[in-house]
């Protein structure tokens, strides 16, 4: 927390000051609610009141007057906040691999569904890309926060065919996203890389440039036959977890097309926030305001003024 | 009206009762040594002293009873030892035992007076004076104790009931300002007479919780010193006079 304006909380604390002595004084007066009673301790033995509920009206005046003095000293906070200017590449493997039909109606299809969850769970402002990639990494949608245009791209995905080259798609991602602001990579993948760079080295370096990839592992645990082949479809999943870790992102995996969709959609929403300084003096002008409003009629209710 | 009537006869100054077993404490120029004798234990005449009676007072004169819901508690407690020295005849010694001396009040007889005599001290020590009385007091004498015994220790049973096999006691309680309920409610403030400021929320719980211990309080003071030996009554704040009348069953005619 910090503040824009130090010397007017200062003086707001000078005056909040006051304000409590001037209560003090205020309430120490007799009036009709006070009782001159023999003896204090067999009257609280007797009627066992709640102390409690004086002392929480003190705290909610006092907290009050705080929160107003912070609202005047243009209290500013670091706190999640959407992000509208981040941009996210998602890599999807369109290998021949992503045929396979353990993952209803086909890993490719369940992949198209699930990025289209993404895009539509990101925050409003997130320009996002499309890269695909299977002996080579191709850009079929550029960085757009036209959320729209990008899941319209996805109709532009090739269907499965060819080898898996996962350091390509990272390296195409990474040259194309920019230099600062918010920025992640989604690797949508269920094959193991087979040609093109090295994907730990790049990912690595995208570490370095605090740009995290998630990678999300397609594939059931038995996997299954590669449509029209011999080639059976197996899952590296050692590598993406570790492509994940040296970038600071995150792996998981899905077994269904339901997973693989949640997967993508809450990483939407993960994309979505960033810790950032805003301002909270509205914020804390109405809670100190409120909060100021609701002291004074619980205590004018309880018979306190 | 306390203690009875004592003899103003002309004799040899003493009107002999009974015979009785001899108990400690007893003055042993009173032992029948015939009577003893003859009965193989010791026996005690008890005579009729041909002297005046001995009213005396024990007042609360401290600042917790300077409270009440429409005047201060001591101001009733002024009007019930105003009327008890107002019962002595001439020959009768009015004291009031404070802290550990008597003070003799023969001078200040008179509701005037005797009222002039009280204040709030703000010292008053419960368990010094009943111990005075205990000890000073000559035996057969009449003894009011007033107060709120918020100070009676638990401990005190014993003295009570020897102060009640020496002495005519009467106990006047302050009955409670709010006996009948507390009048406020919501957040209070209670100042303490004798110090301390207490804030709390009182609601209709706490009032019944108030009342019922305010009688409860009530209730086990009398009976303490009912099986001690003590004649009980309630000090009421609107008039004195009627509260130390109703103790002895009597019905005043004269307004508090």
């Amino acid at each position: 927390m910090t503040l824009a304006h130090p010397l007017r909380f200062a003086f707001a604390l000078l005056v909040a000051a006051a304000l409590a002595l001037l209560y003090t004084v205020l309430t120490r007066r007799r009036t009709a609610h006070d009782l001159a009673y023999s003896s204090i301790t067999f009257w609280t033995a007797a009627a066992q009141p709640g102390r409690w509920i004086p002392r929480l009206l003190d705290a909610g005046w006092m907290l009050a007057l705080l929160l107003l003095a912070l609202a005047l000293g243009g209290v500013h906070l670091t706190a999640p906040m959407p992000v509208h200017d981040g941009a996210v590449f998602i890599c999807i493997d369109t290998s021949g691999s992503m045929a396979t039909t353990d993952v209803s109606p086909t890993r490719a299809a369940a992949a198209l569904n699930a990025a289209r969850a993404f895009i539509e769970e990101s925050a409003p402002g997130t320009r996002i890309g499309l890269i695909t990639f299977s002996g080579g990494a191709s850009m079929i949608q550029p960085l757009s926060s036209d959320h729209e245009q990008v899941e319209a791209a996805l109709a532009q995905v090739p269907p499965p065919n060819g080898a898996t080259a996962i350091g390509d798609a990272l390296r195409l991602a990474a040259t194309a996203l920019p230099e600062t602001g918010h920025r992640l990579i989604v690797l949508v993948t269920d094959g193991v890389n087979n040609t093109g760079v090295d994907p730990l080295e790049v990912a690595e370096w995208l570490g370095t440039q605090h740009v995290p990839v998630y990678t999300i592992g397609i594939g059931t645990p038995n996997g299954g036959f590669i449509p029209g082949s011999e080639d059976e479809a197996t899952i590296d999943e050692g590598a993406l977890r570790e492509y994940a870790q040296v970038s600071g992102g995150a792996y998981a995996r899905a077994e269904d097309a339901t997973e693989l969709h949640d997967a993508l959609a809450r990483l939407g929403r993960i994309t979505s926030f960033a810790k950032q300084r805003v301002d909270a003096t509205a914020g804390f002008t109405i809670a100190g305001i409120v909060l100021l409003v609701t002291t004074f009629l619980t205590g004018m209710g309880l018979g306190k003024l | 009206m306390p203690g009875g009537s004592p003899t103003n006869r002309r004799g040899d100054g003493y009107e002999f009762v009974e015979l009785r077993g001899y108990v400690p404490g007893d003055d042993v120029r009173r032992i029948d040594w015939a009577a003893s004798a003859r009965s193989g234990e010791l026996q005690t005449r008890i005579v009729l002293e041909d002297v005046g009676l001995t009213l005396a007072a024990v007042l609360d004169d401290s600042p917790s009873m300077s409270v009440g819901r429409t005047r201060p508690l001591l101001d009733a407690a002024r009007e019930a030892l105003t009327l008890w020295y107002e019962v002595a005849e001439p020959e009768d010694r009015c004291v009031r035992v404070i802290g550990n001396t008597l003070h003799p009040t023969g001078a200040l007889r008179g509701a005037a007076s005797a009222a002039a005599a009280l204040g709030a001290k703000g010292n008053f020590d419960l368990q010094e004076s009943l111990e005075t009385a205990r000890s000073a007091l000559r035996a057969g004498a009449a003894l009011l104790a007033i107060g709120d015994w918020f100070d009676l220790r638990g401990d005190a049973d014993g003295l009570l009931y020897a102060l009640a096999r020496r002495y005519d006691c009467t106990m006047l309680l302050a009955r409670d300002p709010w006996f009948d309920g507390l009048t406020l409610s919501g957040i209070v403030r209670i100042r303490g007479a004798e110090g301390g400021v207490l804030r709390a929320y009182v609601g209709r719980n706490e009032r019944e919780r108030y009342a019922r211990a305010v009688r409860r309080r009530e209730a086990e003071l009398c009976q303490r010193f009912t099986l001690a030996g003590w004649r009980t009554g309630m000090l009421e704040e609107s008039s004195g006079f009627a509260s130390l009348a109703a103790t002895f069953g009597v019905r005043l005619a004269r307004a508090g």
